[in-house]
């Protein structure tokens, strides 16, 4: 910076407000990156007694559909495979949001031939559904072979559709997650200007992740706050047993109410200084 | 077992069948009067979907023209091209409807494979162009649900209403905005399940008129292959084929006349 003093930029106490809820946030509940896609890959595969599913998400970078995560022996191959945003039965899903079922896949067998081709995997039978929101389509969930002898219904198709509905809810919520640390890493530079020099040495963002933990360091530093200490208390509630947690949260509703009456008296008395 | 079927297709189930009956306005009209020869000769239906493989023997040569949707920026064009599918979805559709109507003429316009981004806009000048080309019947077995293009959807069903072209359109599975499927004007169809192309329910109660064979249909896919296929863009297809005899046999049929003459035709639910 030229000319002026710099003096302390007024941003800077909202980003630390920022930090510390975005810090709290993930002491409160973990980052969940491809947990939460293993996990749902791994549920459909249960819920519908397949014998693999698999999950591809659209890479807005590429414009292609990557598959991410794979539940079953035989779904493996799939993952990290790359297609056409509108290639093959996953494309098309993906570009129209219908959902398909296939049977007898491997019957024909050039269409099977196709298919091993690209994932080394010919199912007997497939369900495709969009990951779709109210927001739009993140990408698609297959359920492939169904265990015994039935072909999947339509019933199947419409559970498919409405469990990738709840999924893709997830999905979003784990991504906000990400990008709100990511925004908040690209505010802080920008603001404080402390960018590593060279970024492409640092892929992973390590420098800014210092960063981030030197402002929460700060923070905590300031001493009493007591946040801190209630949202540790609480991550540590993730494994209490689930009726003791009635009671922990009518407690917290007391505090709540507590807070909210000094805040109020706080306000009177402030009020009534100024008179 | 009505508790097998998604919601779409529920009231097509056949312990709900009953609850389909009405009044029968038009006990003159039977399939044989409706559907004529059934051979649909010089129909034109356009197949809005992602392309048509014209050498496919299911399509038996009906193909006529093929066209895509291509994309710079926010300016779409339509321009010639190769009787492909890079998918099976369009070949499927049209199999279906050369099928139940093997004197119709295709036309296939493919909207897929643009950039993702567009797709919306693509599906809308794609669906545009087969109102503008001669097609009397548009399968669109997709949907759009893009909010940005309601207005566009909606003046494009209304412009294929006024211009005498009929749009039959897949049902979404789920109970999301779906353009323009959800359009009053429009045949919207959702899969029943009874393994047999001559059985379609009617529903008196909208938005979803019309129950067709959409459960485990053998239909052509790619790379002249088949396969068997489920959901609501197979049933769609065959509700085309039906009005296409429809428009063969009555050419001076409205949408609207075409669309009561397959409810009056549609199998009887007891």
């Amino acid at each position: 910076m030229t000319g002026a003093p710099a003096g302390p930029d007024p941003l800077v106490p909202t980003l630390h407000a920022v930090a510390v809820r975005v810090e709290a946030a993930r002491r409160l509940v973990p980052p969940a990156g491809t947990a939460v896609l293993r996990s749902i890959v791994e549920a459909t595969a249960a819920l519908f007694g397949a014998e693999a599913a698999s999950l591809a998400l659209h890479d807005p970078a590429t414009g292609r559909l990557v598959f991410q995560v794979a539940a079953g022996e035989q779904g493996q191959a799939v993952v990290g495979l790359a297609i056409g945003s509108s290639e093959g039965v996953a494309g098309y899903v993906f570009s129209t949001g219908q959902p398909l079922a296939l049977s007898d896949v491997a019957r024909d067998a050039r269409f099977g031939r196709e298919a091993a081709e690209q994932t080394g995997y010919v199912p007997r039978s497939l369900i495709a559904v969009p990951l779709v929101d109210d927001v739009g389509i993140l990408g698609v969930l297959e359920v492939l072979d169904k265990r015994g002898d039935g072909a999947f219904d339509l019933r199947d198709v419409e559970l498919a559709t409405v469990f990738a509905r709840q999924a893709t809810v997830a999905i979003r919520a784990s991504r906000i997650e990400r990008d709100t640390a990511a925004l908040l890493r690209a505010v802080l530079v920008a603001v404080d200007g402390a960018a590593p020099a060279d970024s492409a040495a640092d892929p992973e963002g390590a420098a800014l992740d210092a960063l981030i933990a030197a402002e929460v360091a700060r923070l905590d530093a300031d001493g009493d706050d007591p946040l801190w200490a209630i949202a540790d208390e609480i991550a540590r509630l993730r494994t209490t047993d689930p009726g003791q947690l009635e009671l922990v949260r009518d407690l917290l509703a007391v505090l709540v109410r507590r807070a909210e009456r000094g805040r109020l008296g706080r306000a009177r008395s402030a009020d009534a200084e100024a008179r | 077992m009505s508790t097998a079927l998604p919601a779409w297709s529920e009231p097509f189930a056949a312990d709900h069948r009953a609850d389909l009956r009405r009044m029968a306005p038009f006990e003159r009209i039977d399939r044989s009067w409706a559907f004529g020869d059934g051979a649909a000769d010089g129909v034109v239906v356009a197949v809005v979907d992602s392309g048509v493989e014209g050498d496919h023997p299911a399509v038996g040569g009906a193909l006529r023209e093929s066209v895509r949707v291509e994309l710079h920026g926010d300016d779409a064009q339509i321009v010639p091209d190769e009787p492909i599918d890079a998918v099976g979805h369009g070949t499927a559709c049209a199999g279906i409807i050369h099928g139940l109507a093997p004197g119709a003429t295709i036309l296939s316009v493919r909207v897929l494979g643009a950039d993702n981004r567009g797709k919306g806009l693509a599906f809308a000048t794609g669906l545009e162009w087969a109102i503008e080309h001669g097609a009397s019947i548009v399968n669109l077995s997709l949907s759009s649900r893009s909010e940005s293009l309601f207005a566009t959807f909606h003046d494009l069903v209304d412009r294929a209403y006024f211009a005498n072209v009929l749009l039959v359109c897949a049902a979404n599975n789920v109970a999301v905005a779906s353009y323009p499927s959800l359009f009053a004007s429009v045949v919207s169809v959702a899969a029943h399940d009874v393994r047999d192309p001559d059985v379609w329910f009617y529903n008196p109660r909208p938005p979803v008129e019309f129950g067709a064979y959409g459960l485990d249909v053998d239909v052509a896919w790619k790379a002249a292959s088949r396969i068997v296929a489920t959901g609501n863009s197979f049933a769609a297809p065959h509700i085309t084929g039906l009005a296409a005899r429809v428009r063969a046999t009555h050419p001076g049929a409205t949408p609207f006349e075409v669309k009561t003459i397959l409810a009056a035709t549609a199998t009887a639910t007891g």
